[in-house]
């Protein structure tokens, strides 16, 4: 009697979380604002770790809140905010081109579909439920039984080291450059009177900034180009 | 014992895809492309722990260890595309990704 009323709700469980998650993506496609579609793909995020817990890996559902939902969202909200572009109206949402962006896709996942329905898949009943501690053996079992997992976590660190380092060293690129003077007439036109004469870091990007807004319409690859080489 | 129909599973996981890749495909802002494919790498990671069920004994964990390798990736790939759109948006002062078509030139 338990057994059919947890089987009752774990099929109530997935279609509410499948329902939650579907909706979210379907938010998140069709959102405005970065920062709502941010929040749409945390409601992506947080409902597929239901859905690992209810697939008996809770160590996967563990690590999408604290990795995914928390880290890595994380990020792209900072950055969302810190480069604080707003609703951008001027990229248009959709465009002439998206409906074929749109249809491909759902041709793909329509065939998908269709194939998994015909395929013959069951649960085996002698299924390994996806614990810390079975995971954590697989992975960092040293000797003749050894999987060769602990190589590829070890890969993965030096993966997540570089990255680290690119992505600092990729950020810093616009802090870092020197404001030499004799840049052109260009850089020098589109000074901003209010700080006379500064030559410190911070400012590089104030001028950029600056330039670009105050600068004609926008800023042409020409400029851009310019400014860059001319700097170093 | 619940168990869920693998089958729903891998259906959910390639709706989740499609939708992920719409998103990447359709959209021109750049933080939208980039969850788009955040999407996806969920989708997959849905996909293996789906599939892990399906195998008996120890060939059922590597449905639960791969998600892992694929969680680093996916988080490198953020750590370094953010950083590239911050760098790109101050030079440029957009957030279309057709204004970064400077290789086509």
């Amino acid at each position: 009697m338990f057994a059919d009323l947890n089987q009752l709700l774990g099929t109530i469980y997935f279609g509410l979380f499948a329902v939650i998650a579907i909706t979210c993506a379907t938010g998140l496609l069709l959102a405005r604002h970065p920062i709502k579609g941010a929040i749409c793909l945390i409601g992506v995020m947080l409902s597929l770790a239901g859905l690992y817990a209810i697939l008996h890996s809770p160590f996967i559902a563990v690590l999408q809140v604290l990795v995914y939902a928390g880290a890595i969202m994380m990020l792209l909200v900072f950055v969302i905010m810190v480069l604080n572009q707003g609703e951008d109206h001027a990229v248009p949402r959709f465009d002439r081109a998206s409906v074929l962006g749109l249809s491909l896709p759902v041709l793909l996942g329509a065939l998908v579909v269709t194939t998994l329905r015909q395929v013959p898949l069951a649960n085996d009943a002698g299924a390994l439920r996806g614990t810390i501690n079975r995971i954590s053996e697989a992975m960092f079992t040293v000797g003749p039984a050894s999987s060769g997992h602990y190589l590829l976590f070890e890969f993965g660190g030096l993966l997540l080291l570089t990255a680290l380092v690119g992505a600092v060293m990729l950020a810093k690129r616009g802090l870092d450059r020197p404001v030499d003077e004799p840049d052109g007439p260009k850089a020098h036109g589109a000074m901003p009177h209010a700080h006379p004469g500064h030559a410190d870091r911070g400012t590089a990007l104030v001028n950029l900034h600056d330039q670009a807004a105050a600068g004609s319409t926008t800023v042409t690859a020409g400029t851009a180009v310019d400014v860059t080489t001319g700097a170093h | 014992m619940n168990a869920i129909d693998p089958n729903l599973v891998q259906i959910l996981a390639a709706v989740l895809f499609t939708l992920g890749l719409a998103v990447a495909a359709t959209r021109r802002n750049i933080f939208f492309l980039l969850m788009g494919v955040e999407l996806m790498l969920n989708a997959v990671n849905l996909s293996f722990v789906g599939f892990a069920r399906t195998f008996a004994g120890q060939g059922s964990l590597l449905g639960h260890l791969s998600p892992l390798f694929i969680i680093a990736i996916a988080a490198a790939a953020a750590c370094v595309g953010l950083a590239m759109v911050i760098c790109i948006v101050r030079n440029r002062d957009s957030l279309d990704s057709d204004a970064y078509a400077e290789m086509k030139e």
